[in-house]
């Protein structure tokens, strides 16, 4: 055997390490939804059995399921939408003003990330209801995008730093204006950055539960929530506590691979170098 | 009438100035390079004309009208930088057309353009390619082809050849001279090299410190250097220089240096007093091999002989001066060896050697 080929093989034995230990949870998932309630916790456990779509039925009928979906997709999107805008424009700034000064606004921007959440959790809440945005999904986008924008200000911020200067100044030669020169040359070299960004914004904003706890009620309730519903005092309802977390995974899962098509590298590559 | 006009323009970062008040005129159509070593604020001075750094003091016109505070965007000039900042993102079609974008152009006007260019930088195959995907010598032309579309009033190149290897930098060279022979449109070219800005310039602005040395056709800046820096930068191998005094002898004044004199010229007579210090400059060219007692020539010591093929460049030593001639191959001495060497009396360049100013 050939040292290439043992090298192959340790490779693809890890590749499976990490497979197993992240596909175990996802694949618990769909087996327990699809089990009769009554096989749910069979000792020895049931691996063959009648699958059943009873526990999704269930989550749609007894509870607007596709309602909290939407409010946490609003939430989620809106909060990455709004994120990405302010962030990468604060970003650039950043990385365009030279200056001492600009260092320690950008460290006091990533300290904001850095707080507690639940130091905050009590002043919102009293804060959002005195101005009558309680369970609303607005809330849940403002808070959420306190932690979003700093986090995208500083992955974009490297982004920008990476795009050469010139390109800018050959745009500007070229006959076009700051703002053309930001959305036609320098935004769409970032895109990688965006994309990484907006990964994270989503999901963050989308698995967020203590905020939507504490700030939502029946109205703008989101679907981390939701899935804790079937968690009440006197019984735990499996069956469906994973087919809504399956249900969950979902929009994540297409939001991942949508935004993965602009996670290509080296995209400044050939501009400035000879 | 002209075309770019520079008014005591100073720019200063801060505290420190590095351009310290610069005039030049460039002619409609003119093909003029800023010449200077590293550092000597030639970039500076481009990207002034360019609208890329502000002017800090002094006041720049463009087809006369005065530009200090017009956005680069409207001041009608292209570019080409010195690493190319070609949009990596977009094909060499989509670069020029992103240029000629705020012309708004008919389409027809835009392809036309295209195709012109590309006609002329050869690139017609290369036009759905990426810059990641072309070699330096291509990105350089792309580069110019997109200058080239917006036909702009005046061409602003930084050092376009120093990413080249050398072959290429010939060949692109002789590109740049044809285009603008063919376009005719005003060009600033920034370069240190000499002999770019020998074979390119209508008018060669010598640059120094953040001033102007001298300013002149490359015939003149050859021929007459107005100071030592000029006179040493322009030309290669350099010109030799050798501290004379000024001495009295029989036949008129004498420059000596301990193991050989020349007669100062006519012209000089009234300038020069005995004992006065004075720096002889003689390029390579202007010295041959003498005749053994020749007179006026001097006896000097073969070094190193480097063999050009059509000439030969010999390391010659008098006492502990060293200096180069260039003779032709075929006439080159062997090492080790003394020959008389004789100075071309129109080739002496006599410089003051305290302000290194020609006499
Ligand atoms: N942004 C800047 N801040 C301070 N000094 C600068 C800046 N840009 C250039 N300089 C200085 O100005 C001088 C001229 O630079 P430059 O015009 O780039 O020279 P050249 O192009 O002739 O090599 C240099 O000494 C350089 O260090
Ligand atoms: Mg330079």
């Amino acid at each position: 055997m050939t040292a290439n080929a043992r090298e192959k093989i340790l490779l693809y034995i890890l590749i499976a390490i990490v497979l197993i230990v992240f596909m175990t949870p996802i694949y618990l998932i769909v087996v327990s939804s699809l089990k009769p309630s009554a096989l749910m916790f069979s000792r020895p456990p049931t691996f063959i059995f009648t699958p059943t779509l009873q526990h999704y039925y269930d989550l749609f009928t007894m509870r607007p399921f596709h309602l909290q979906i939407l409010n946490s997709l609003i939430v989620a999107l809106g909060s990455t939408a709004f994120s990405l805008v302010v962030g990468s424009l604060a970003a650039y700034a950043i990385s365009r003003i030279k200056s001492r000064w600009i260092n320690d606004v950008s460290f006091w921007i990533l300290s904001m990330r850095m707080f507690p959440p639940i130091a905050v959790v009590v002043p919102y809440y009293i804060i959002f209801k005195s101005i009558g945005l309680l369970d609303t999904p607005l809330a849940l986008i403002i808070v959420y995008s306190t932690f979003n924008i700093p986090l995208t200000v500083w992955l974009m911020k490297g982004f920008f730093d990476e795009v050469p200067e010139a390109l800018e100044e050959a745009a500007q030669v070229d006959g076009h204006g700051v703002i053309a020169t930001f959305w036609y040359v320098t935004l769409p070299l970032t895109a990688p950055g965006l994309a990484v960004a907006a990964v994270f914004c989503f999901i963050f904003s989308w698995n967020e539960f203590l905020f939507a706890l504490m700030l939502t009620g029946s109205k703008a309730q989101t679907v981390t929530i939701a899935v804790m519903s079937f968690w009440s005092s006197d019984a735990v309802q499996w069956g469906r506590i994973m087919a809504g977390s399956f249900v969950v995974l979902i929009p994540g899962v297409i939001f991942v691979l949508t935004c993965q098509r602009w996670l290509v590298k080296g995209l400044t590559m050939g501009s400035v170098k000879g | 009438m002209s075309s770019v006009t520079l008014r005591n323009v100073v720019k200063r970062y801060g505290q420190l100035e590095v351009v310290h008040g610069i005039n030049l005129e460039i002619d409609e159509g003119a093909f003029v390079v800023l010449l200077g070593p590293s550092g000597c604020g030639k970039t500076t001075t481009l990207r002034m004309v360019a609208g890329l750094e502000s002017i800090s003091d002094g006041q720049l016109e463009i087809a006369s009208r005065v530009v200090n505070d017009v956005a680069p965007k409207d001041r009608q000039i292209a570019m080409v930088f010195q690493n190319y900042a070609l949009y990596p993102h977009m094909t060499v079609r989509q670069n020029m057309e992103f240029a000629l974008k705020p012309q708004k152009l008919a389409d027809g006007e835009v392809d036309r353009r295209i195709t012109e260019a590309s006609r002329i930088l050869g690139l017609e195959p290369l036009l759905a390619r990426k810059p990641a995907q072309l070699s330096g010598g291509q990105r350089q032309r792309v580069a110019m082809a997109r200058a080239m579309v917006r036909t702009p009033k005046v061409f602003l190149f930084d050092e376009p050849l120093s990413n080249l290897d050398a072959k290429l930098r010939t060949q692109v060279r002789l590109e740049i001279a044809k285009l603008h022979k063919r376009l005719g449109t005003t060009v600033l070219y920034v370069t240190h090299d000499q002999i770019e800005a020998m074979t390119l310039a209508d008018k060669i602005v010598i640059m120094k410190d953040g001033h102007i040395e001298q300013v002149g056709s490359p015939e003149e800046v050859f021929a007459s250097p107005k100071n030592l820096f000029v006179a040493t930068f322009i030309g290669s191998p350099s010109m030799n220089l050798f501290q004379m005094t000024v001495e009295q002898a029989e036949l008129g004044l004498l420059l000596t240096s301990q193991p050989f004199s020349v007669p100062v010229p006519s012209p000089l007579l009234s300038k020069l007093s005995p004992g006065r210090q004075v720096t002889l400059g003689v390029r390579p060219s202007d010295i041959r091999i003498a005749a053994k007692g020749e007179p006026g020539s001097f006896e000097a010591r073969v070094d190193v002989v480097e063999y050009l093929g059509i000439e030969a460049l010999l390391n010659l030593r008098i006492g502990s001066q060293e200096f180069i001639a260039q003779v032709a191959a075929a006439e080159r001495p062997v090492p080790d060896q003394d020959v008389s060497v004789f100075f071309n009396p129109a080739g002496l360049h006599f410089f003051d050697s305290q302000s290194g100013q020609a006499l």
